[in-house]
C-alpha cells in the first residue's frame, strides 16, 4: 500500500507552518484530524471549540494537556497500586485504556501507546504485572521527553531486561537478544550496524540483573574487557553502547520516520529531502520529542491530502475514538476484552517489532469484530457496556430537531466523520432515517423506545462507513 | 409479558445475527469437485497449507545429526539424549516431541530438507521474515509469493487462520482477491440492530453498500477498506452454513495451532475450492531456557500437523494435500551461555503429505564448517518453493521468484 511520490514534496513547504487559506480552510473535517492524531478522536464539544479557536490555539491546547492532569494522575496511580497486585493482567489492560479515555492529556497518552508499540515488550513472556506497569510510567513519564534518557531507561527497565533476556546475559556467555533490538528496532534500523557490532555490544551488557525489582549491576558478571562497536573501542560498558547508538546519525532519521508514520502518513513513504529537516531538529535538540512532534503536528504536510485519512486506525483508537465521541463513561474491562478480537490487545505486542499497524490491521475478522464493537456500543443493549454510551442521549443533549431526518443524519456525519462522507452514502442514510419511521415495531415498545431505538440504528450505520476506518 | 429489553436481547442474540452475502461470489460456489484435473498448469485441484513456525526454530534440536560428537559438545546443557530420538536413519534423528511426524515419516507422509536458507542470510527476524515470505532478496518487499502464485492461478482462493492478536501475512499478499483472515467461523458475521426483516435487510444494504459504492478518486486506503469489506460479507453466509456440520475423523490436541488446522480441514471439506491456507504458530525465538519451551512447541507443531493429514487423508483428500513448514532462520550452532541459542541460518523443512517424495532430502549441514557460527545452507528456500510452485500448484516460479531456481526434489 506504500505509495511512492512521483511528485516530490517542497520540505520547505511540508514542515513551515499550516496557515487556513481559502483553499484550505479551517473547518470540522481538519478539527477531526487533528483530534485523532494528536488524542483519540473528539467529542462534539471539542469539535465545536477547536472550529471557533483555530489551529494554533487547538495545537497549543493538545500539546499542554487540559487542566487537572496532576489530579487525574494521582487518581490513576491509585488504581495502579491496586492492579499492580495482581497476577491478572486484564485489570492493568483496562487501567491503561481508562487512562486514554479521561486523561486531559491525549498526546501524552498517544505517544505512550507510540512508545509501547516502539519498544514493544509484552507480559506474554514478562509474567510480571507490577514490570508491565512500571514500563508503562516510564514511557509516559518520557512520552513528550527526550529520547536519550528514555533509550538509557528502558535499557535498565525491569520488564525490558526480562523480554530481551538481558537478565540472561552473563560474562562469556553473552546473550545478543538485547543488543540486537537495540541497533534494529529501537534506534537505527537494519544497514547502519553490523553483526560484529552486535556481538560486541553483546558482552557491554553482561552483568544487568534485576535484584528486589529493580536494576542491578553485577560486576562479577560483567564482561569489563574491550570491545569495539562503531569502531569505538575500549572496556564498554551498557550505558556506553546506548550513548554510541544515540550519537549515529542513523538514530534521528530512524526515529523522524517512526514518528511519520505514526502522524502523518502510513501510505507515504517519504524520502531523505522530506525527512532530513526533522532529524536535523532532532539532533540538533538532543532529541527532544515534543519539538517535533509539535512541528509535524503544525505543518502544511499534516494539513495537506497527503496526510489526512492517510492511515488506518489502529483498534484502540478506534475503541477509544469510539467512546470518546459518545461522551460515553464506560467500565474499560469490557473494553479491554474487546480490543484483544480487534487485534490490539496493550501490553501483548505480537514481537518484539510492535504491531505492524496500516493494512495488516484490517482484515477480514478484526473488520467484522470492529463492526460488532460498534454495534454493542450503541445499542446500549450489551451488558459489557451498559446504556452510557447511548447516541440518542447525545441527541437530547444537543438538542438536535429529531422531526428534520436530514438534520438528524447530518448530526451523526458531523459527530463521527466530521461531515466528510460522499453525498451518495449521505442520502442513503437520509432515506433509511426516512423509512425506519414506517418500520414495524413490537407492539410492546413505547414510542420513546422507537426514537431511541432509530437514533441508535442511524449512528452505527454511520460508523460503520468505510470512512470511519481511517484515521 | 415480554419485556422489550428481554425480546432485544434475545433478538440480537439469535435471528438478530444477519450473516451476510445474499449472493455468494464465484469462489464459494465452485467445488474443488468441479476442478477438473488436467495434470498441467493452473488446473490442479493440489491444497497446500503453509504452517510457519515464528521467531527462527531451532533446526539443529529439530533434525539431529546424533552420531556427530560435535553436536554434543555444541550443545553442553541443550543435547539431546540419544536413545528415545525417533531416528530417520542411522545419521539422524528427530526431536522426540515429533513422534507423531516420525510416525508419518514411517508411513511415506514426510519429507524432510535439510539445510535450507538462503545467501547471506539476514539474522533480523523481521527482515528474515519477510525475506522468506516473499520469496525475494529485493530490499523493499510488498508482495508475497503465495499472494502472486495466486495472481497465476484462475479462481484462486485461500484463507488464513489466524490467532486472536495476528495480522494477516505478507506472503498473501498481491493476491487478485484479498485472502480472508479467520479466527472462527462462529463470529464471522455482522450484526445488524434488531427489528423487522425489512429494517435489518435496509440496514445490511447500506453496510454493504458503502463498501460497494465507488467514486470517482477513492484514495488509495480507503479502496483498501472498502475491498476488504466486500470480500468479508461475501464470505460470511456461506461460512455460517458450513461451520454447523464438521466432525473430524480423528481427536485433534487441545492447541492453538490444532484449532486453527481443524478450521482449516473444515474449509477443505467443505468444497469451496480454496486452495492455500496459511497458519501461524509464535515463540521459537528461544535465546533462553530453551529445553522446554522447544519441546513444547514441537509437540504442538507435530501433533496439530498429524491430526489434520490424517483426518483429511481418512476423507479422501491426502493425495491432494501438501503441508510445508519453514521459519525465518535456524539457530546458532553453539548454544548461549543462557540454556538457549541465539538467531542463525540454515534450517531444515517439513514437507507432509500423500504425495511427497518420502525420505531425507539433502546432508546435514556441517557441524565443523560453520559460518559465523552458524550452519551453512545448501539449498536455497527458493528451490523449495519453486518445486512447489512448478509441480504442486501449477505455476510458473520464475515469474513468481523473479528468476529460476532448479526445483528440490521433494514431489514424487
Amino acid at each position: 500500500m506504500v505509495r511512492y511520490l512521483r511528485d516530490q514534496i517542497d520540505p520547505r513547504w511540508a514542515w513551515a507552518p499550516y496557515e487556513p487559506d481559502s483553499e484550505r480552510p479551517w473547518d470540522l473535517r481538519l478539527a477531526g484530524h487533528v483530534y485523532r492524531r494528536a488524542g483519540f478522536g473528539a467529542t462534539y464539544q471539542e469539535l465545536q471549540e477547536a472550529l471557533r479557536a483555530g489551529p494554533k490555539a487547538t495545537i497549543d491546547k493538545l500539546l499542554q494537556g487540559g487542566d487537572g492532569q496532576e489530579a487525574f494522575d494521582r487518581e490513576c496511580q491509585t488504581m495502579a497500586e491496586a492492579i499492580q497486585a495482581q497476577a491478572d493482567d486484564l485489570p492493568l489492560r483496562a487501567w491503561w485504556l481508562y487512562v486514554m479515555l479521561y486523561t486531559p492529556h491525549p498526546l501524552r497518552e498517544k505517544m505512550t501507546l507510540f512508545w509501547h508499540n516502539h519498544f514493544a515488550t509484552s507480559q506474554a513472556k514478562v509474567l510480571n504485572v507490577a514490570y508491565m506497569l512500571r514500563q508503562n510510567q516510564l514511557l509516559r513519564q518520557h512520552a513528550l521527553g527526550r529520547f536519550g534518557p528514555l533509550l538509557q531507561a528502558i535499557s535498565k527497565d525491569p520488564a525490558m531486561l526480562i523480554w530481551l533476556d538481558t537478565v540472561e546475559s552473563k560474562k562469556g556467555k553473552p546473550n545478543e537478544n538485547y543488543a540486537r533490538e537495540l541497533m534494529e528496532l529501537f534506534s537505527l534500523g537494519i544497514g547502519h550496524y553490523t553483526e560484529a557490532d552486535i556481538r560486541q555490544a553483546a558482552r557491554a551488557f553482561t552483568g544487568w540483573e534485576i535484584k528486589q525489582d529493580r536494576f542491578f549491576f553485577n560486576r562479577t558478571q560483567h564482561d569489563a574487557t574491550s570491545k569495539t562497536v562503531f569502531g569505538q573501542s575500549g572496556p564498554l560498558i551498557g550505558e556506553d553502547v546506548v550513548r554510541l547508538c544515540l550519537q549515529q546519525t542513523a538514530c534521528a532519521s530512524f526515529l523522524a520516520r517512526k514518528l511519520f508514520r505514526y502522524f502523518i502518513s502510513e501510505t507515504l513513504a517519504p524520502d531523505a529531502d522530506l525527512i532530513e529537516p526533522l532529524a536535523k531538529a532532532f539532533r540538533d535538540s538532543n532529541y527532544d520529542v515534543k519539538l517535533v512532534v509539535e512541528t509535524m503536528l503544525r505543518s502544511n504536510l499534516f494539513f495537506s491530502d497527503h496526510a489526512y485519512r492517510a492511515r488506518v486506525k489502529s483498534p484502540t483508537e478506534f475503541g477509544v475514538g469510539l467512546v470518546r465521541s459518545l461522551n460515553g463513561k464506560v467500565g474499560t474491562i469490557g473494553l479491554a476484552q474487546a480490543m484483544e478480537n480487534l487485534g490490539q490487545k496493550l501490553f501483548f505486542p505480537p514481537s518484539v517489532k510492535g504491531w505492524d499497524g496500516g493494512t495488516q490491521w484490517l482484515h477480514s475478522t478484526t473488520l467484522l469484530q470492529r463492526q460488532n464493537l460498534a454495534q454493542a456500543i450503541t445499542s446500549t443493549e450489551d451488558q459489557r457496556f451498559g446504556r452510557r454510551c447511548d447516541p440518542a442521549q447525545l441527541i437530547k443533549q444537543q438538542r438536535v430537531p429529531e422531526q428534520d431526518d436530514a438534520a438528524v443524519v447530518q448530526f451523526f456525519v458531523d459527530l463521527f466523520l466530521q461531515n466528510d462522507l460522499p453525498e451518495e452514502a449521505r442520502q442513503r442514510l437520509t432515506l433509511y432515517r426516512r423509512e425506519s419511521a414506517k418500520h414495524r415495531y413490537p407492539p410492546f415498545w413505547t414510542e420513546e423506545d422507537v426514537r431511541e431505538h432509530r437514533l441508535r440504528t442511524l449512528a452505527y450505520l454511520v460508523i460503520s462507513q468505510p470512512e470511519y476506518q481511517l484515521d | 409479558m415480554i419485556h422489550r429489553r428481554a425480546f432485544l436481547r434475545n433478538a440480537i442474540s439469535t435471528s438478530g445475527l444477519v450473516a451476510w452475502g445474499c449472493t455468494a461470489p464465484r469462489f464459494l460456489q465452485q467445488t474443488a469437485a468441479a476442478t477438473p484435473w488436467l495434470g498441467e498448469a493452473g488446473t490442479k485441484d493440489t491444497l497446500l497449507v503453509v504452517v510457519q513456525l515464528t521467531g527462527g526454530n531451532d533446526g539443529l534440536n529439530t533434525v539431529i545429526p546424533f552420531k556427530d560428537p560435535l553436536y554434543a559438545q555444541y550443545r553442553p546443557t541443550l543435547k539431546l539424549p540419544t536413545a528415545p530420538l525417533p531416528k530417520l536413519n542411522d545419521q539422524l534423528a528427530v526431536h522426540s516431541s515429533l513422534k507423531s511426524l516420525a510416525d508419518l515419516y514411517e508411513q511415506q507422509a514426510v519429507c524432510v530438507v535439510q539445510g535450507v536458507g538462503y545467501p547471506n542470510p539476514s539474522q533480523s527476524h523481521f527482515r528474515s521474515m519477510d525475506i522468506w515470505q516473499a520469496g525475494s532478496l529485493a530490499d523493499t518487499l510488498t508482495e508475497g509469493w503465495i499472494g502472486k502464485a495466486m495472481a497465476k492461478i484462475p479462481k484462486a482462493q485461500g484463507f488464513h487462520l489466524a490467532a486472536s492478536n495476528e495480522a494477516a501475512p505478507l506472503a498473501l499478499a498481491g493476491a487478485p482477491a484479498k485472502v480472508p483472515s479467520l479466527t472462527s467461523l462462529s463470529e464471522f458475521q455482522v450484526r445488524t440492530f434488531a427489528g423487522s426483516a425489512q429494517d435489518r435487510m435496509q440496514q445490511k444494504r447500506i453496510i454493504e453498500g458503502a463498501a460497494e459504492m465507488s467514486q470517482a478518486k477513492t484514495p488509495a486506503l480507503l479502496d483498501f477498506v472498502k475491498q476488504t469489506a466486500v470480500s468479508t460479507y461475501q464470505s460470511s453466509q456461506r461460512l455460517q452454513e458450513i461451520a454447523k456440520s464438521y466432525q473430524p475423523k480423528v481427536p485433534y490436541p487441545a492447541s492453538g495451532l490444532a484449532e486453527r488446522l481443524k478450521l482449516a480441514a473444515q474449509l477443505i471439506d467443505a468444497d469451496m475450492g480454496a486452495r492455500v491456507f496459511y497458519v501461524t504458530i509464535d515463540g521459537f525465538d528461544t535465546h533462553a531456557n530453551q529445553l522446554d519451551l522447544h519441546a513444547n512447541l514441537l509437540q504442538e507443531v507435530a501433533d496439530a500437523i498429524a491430526a489434520f493429514y490424517k483426518d483429511l487423508a481418512a476423507r479422501g483428500h491426502g493425495h491432494r494435500l501438501l503441508i510445508m513448514t519453514f521459519s525465518e532462520f535456524g539457530r546458532r550452532a553453539k548454544e548461549n551461555g543462557s540454556k538457549g541459542t541465539d538467531h542463525g541460518s540454515a534450517a531444515p523443512m517439513f514437507l507432509v503429505g500423500g504425495r511427497v517424495k518420502p525420505g531425507v532430502a539433502g546432508e546435514h549441514p556441517r557441524l565443523d564448517r560453520l559460518e559465523d557460527g552458524n550452519l551453512v545452507h545448501h539449498t536455497d528456500f527458493r528451490q523449495v518453493y519453486a518445486a512447489v510452485l512448478e509441480q504442486w500448484l501449477g505455476v510458473a516460479s520464475k515469474d513468481v521468484l523473479g528468476g529460476t531456481f532448479k526445483p528440490a526434489a521433494i514431489l514424487a
